[in-house]
């Protein structure tokens, strides 16, 4: 992906957005609701034309590729299915499409676990058969490259760990897997890598780890009847002390156990004393908090400067 | 969930390109497959052959009790594929539209550009699919409906021979011409790509430019022998009418309607966003 830029008239999609995704993880793609991951997608996918720069796969255009599911396997919309075909005709139809046999066919529905369904209409199946349907016809060609848009959307409990497990399988193979939420949680349990996009522009590309380190904030929260004198102490010892609005304490630079230690060695009463982590889902909603697209009008909510 | 190791990258290294005979024969198998798993295919099908049968057999019926005594009618040809320039062009004409119109409404259009980026190419593949069915009903349904009159007239002491020259002609032109009504609903459903916008720009096509009949002679003939139900009426004819176009010009506009409209189409679906 190299200065992707979209424009959709006077809207600006994607702006100049780069980024590599390399094979063996899985890569998390994660924002708002507008963000453009979508759209990125689409791109990538040549479904859409970028107004400027280019996004490649393998070093190629989509549009270049011939029989693309042997090299990229894609769900971008569970629902862009015809309703009144059976689900083994969709997926056959798209198997001939690119030379792919009956029996991978059978495979697929096997792996994704639609084979006692095969026969049904696709009218009948609900969101979550159809992210099944879509897995199915990702995996139809053995691609070495996986790009998913929101595939565990609509998924029951048990088959979002199953396409969690699938994903982190199909990376440990040494594909290129790329996967799209909104859901920071649902990256943290399976992404190895993450890129996080806002308004079209790219915000983070690192491991997970790294992100994890640079973001989840921890402190320790300790209340007291005496808080102005422990707070004294505490930066004393090089802690650095802020005072929260219900008048808790918030220490970073020094366990609870040393806060705790320290407090009985002066005698101070301590009425509250816990280790604070800030989850990555925190992490993630303060680095996106400039790049929301949509979000709903609240009570002490200024207006986004247009 | 850390990777500690990177397993080995999966090559993505340009692979052997399959031959264009492969791809060709994939492409026509994916069509065919989309085409005979919905079953508004067979509706429309079966719509167009209802109303084939039914609409040459009322005429062929209503003809033969009109001329009873007054010999033949002036073109018993024209006569019978008369009703097939109403009812059957519009059933075979939505069996075109739908074959790219309801891929755009349910979004499997996505899907299938996914699969084949080459998207002209795809469009290719549905008028190979979808001509070749209407090609072969079209034309069965013409012969069927061709002795179908025959055997109403004859028991009017009417006659009716594929021995007359002229007349194999004209009954092959009335398959082609759902043939070629199919192609238009298709290159329709191409450019509106919407399944209810492209039916009704359907009969629009059809019959609207009809109304230049109503423009004082000898214009009336002159811009309408070029619409096509004229140019198919015409190459049903047994005898050409005076002002009209002869059976091979009326033959050449014929197929001009739908390629246009196909090449239109195709160039749309290459242009726009799917």
């Amino acid at each position: 992906m190299r200065e992707l830029t979209k424009n959709f008239g006077p809207v600006t999609a994607l702006d100049r957005l780069s980024f590599v995704v390399q094979p063996g993880r899985v890569t998390g793609f994660l924002g708002p609701n507008g963000a453009g991951k979508t759209t990125t997608m689409r791109v990538v996918l040549g479904l859409e034309g970028p107004t400027a720069g280019s996004a490649l796969v393998g070093g190629r255009r989509y549009q270049e590729l011939v029989w693309p599911l042997h090299e990229v396997g894609s769900l971008l919309d569970a629902n862009a299915v015809h309703p009144g075909r059976a689900a083994r005709d969709h997926l056959l139809s798209v198997a001939q499409a690119n030379g792919i046999t009956k029996r991978r066919v059978e495979e697929v529905m096997e792996l994704t676990g639609l084979s006692t369904v095969a026969n049904r209409r696709l009218r009948t199946y609900s969101l979550g058969m159809k992210q099944r349907l879509g897995i199915a016809t990702a995996l139809l060609g053995d691609p070495a490259v996986l790009v998913l848009d929101e595939p565990v959307n609509g998924l029951d409990p048990e088959g979002v760990v199953w396409a969690r497990e699938l994903f982190k399988a199909l990376a440990a193979q040494g594909r290129t897997v790329l996967v799209s939420s909104h859901l920071m949680g649902e990256m943290a349990l399976c992404a190895d890598h993450l890129v996080i996009v806002g308004r079209g522009r790219l915000l983070a590309d690192m491991p997970i780890e790294s992100f994890v380190q640079a973001n989840a904030r921890s402190d320790v929260v300790v209340r007291a009847p005496r808080a102005a004198e422990l707070a004294e102490l505490l930066r004393g010892r090089g802690a650095s002390v802020e005072r929260e609005a219900d008048g808790a304490l918030a220490v970073t630079g020094m366990g609870s156990p040393e806060v705790g230690e320290l407090a009985a060695e002066h005698g101070i009463a301590l009425h509250e004393l816990f280790a604070r982590h800030a989850s990555l889902e925190q992490a993630y909603l303060d680095i996106t908090a400039d790049s929301v697209e949509y979000r709903a009008g609240g009570a002490g909510q200024s207006g986004r400067a247009a | 969930m850390a990777v500690t190791q990177a397993p080995p990258a999966r090559s993505l290294a340009p692979r052997p390109v399959p031959s264009f005979g492969r791809r060709t024969r994939g492409l026509l198998f994916s069509e065919w497959t989309k085409f005979r798993s919905v079953r508004s295919s067979f509706w429309a099908l079966a719509l167009t052959a209802v109303t084939a049968l039914g609409g040459s057999g009322v005429i062929a019926v209503s003809s033969a009790l009109a001329n009873k005594g007054s010999g033949l009618p002036l073109d018993p040809m024209a006569s019978i594929f008369f009703a097939w320039l109403e009812y059957p062009v519009l059933a075979v004409g939505v069996l075109g539209v739908l074959a790219f119109g309801s891929e755009c409404n349910t979004g499997q259009i996505r899907t299938t550009f996914s699969a084949v980026p080459q998207r002209a190419t795809v469009l290719a593949a549905k008028a190979s699919v979808l001509g070749a069915v209407v090609l072969v009903l079209g034309e069965a349904l013409a012969f069927g409906s061709f002795f179908l009159s025959q055997a109403v007239l004859a028991a009017h002491h009417s006659e009716l021979s594929l021995a007359r020259p002229g007349e194999v002609r004209a009954v092959l032109a009335g398959g082609f011409s759902l043939f070629v009504v199919a192609m238009v609903g298709l290159g329709l459903g191409a450019i509106i790509r919407h399944t209810a916008g492209a039916v009704a720009a359907l009969p629009a096509v059809l019959y609207l430019p009809l109304l230049v009949l109503s423009l004082p002679s000898p214009w009336a003939d002159r811009i309408g022998s070029y619409t096509i139900l004229m140019s198919a009426y015409q190459l049903v004819s047994l005898h050409r009418q005076p002002g009209l176009l002869a059976p091979a010009l009326s033959l050449v506009v014929l197929v001009a309607w739908p390629a246009v409209l196909l090449v239109t189409g195709a160039i749309a679906t290459k242009r726009r966003d799917a």
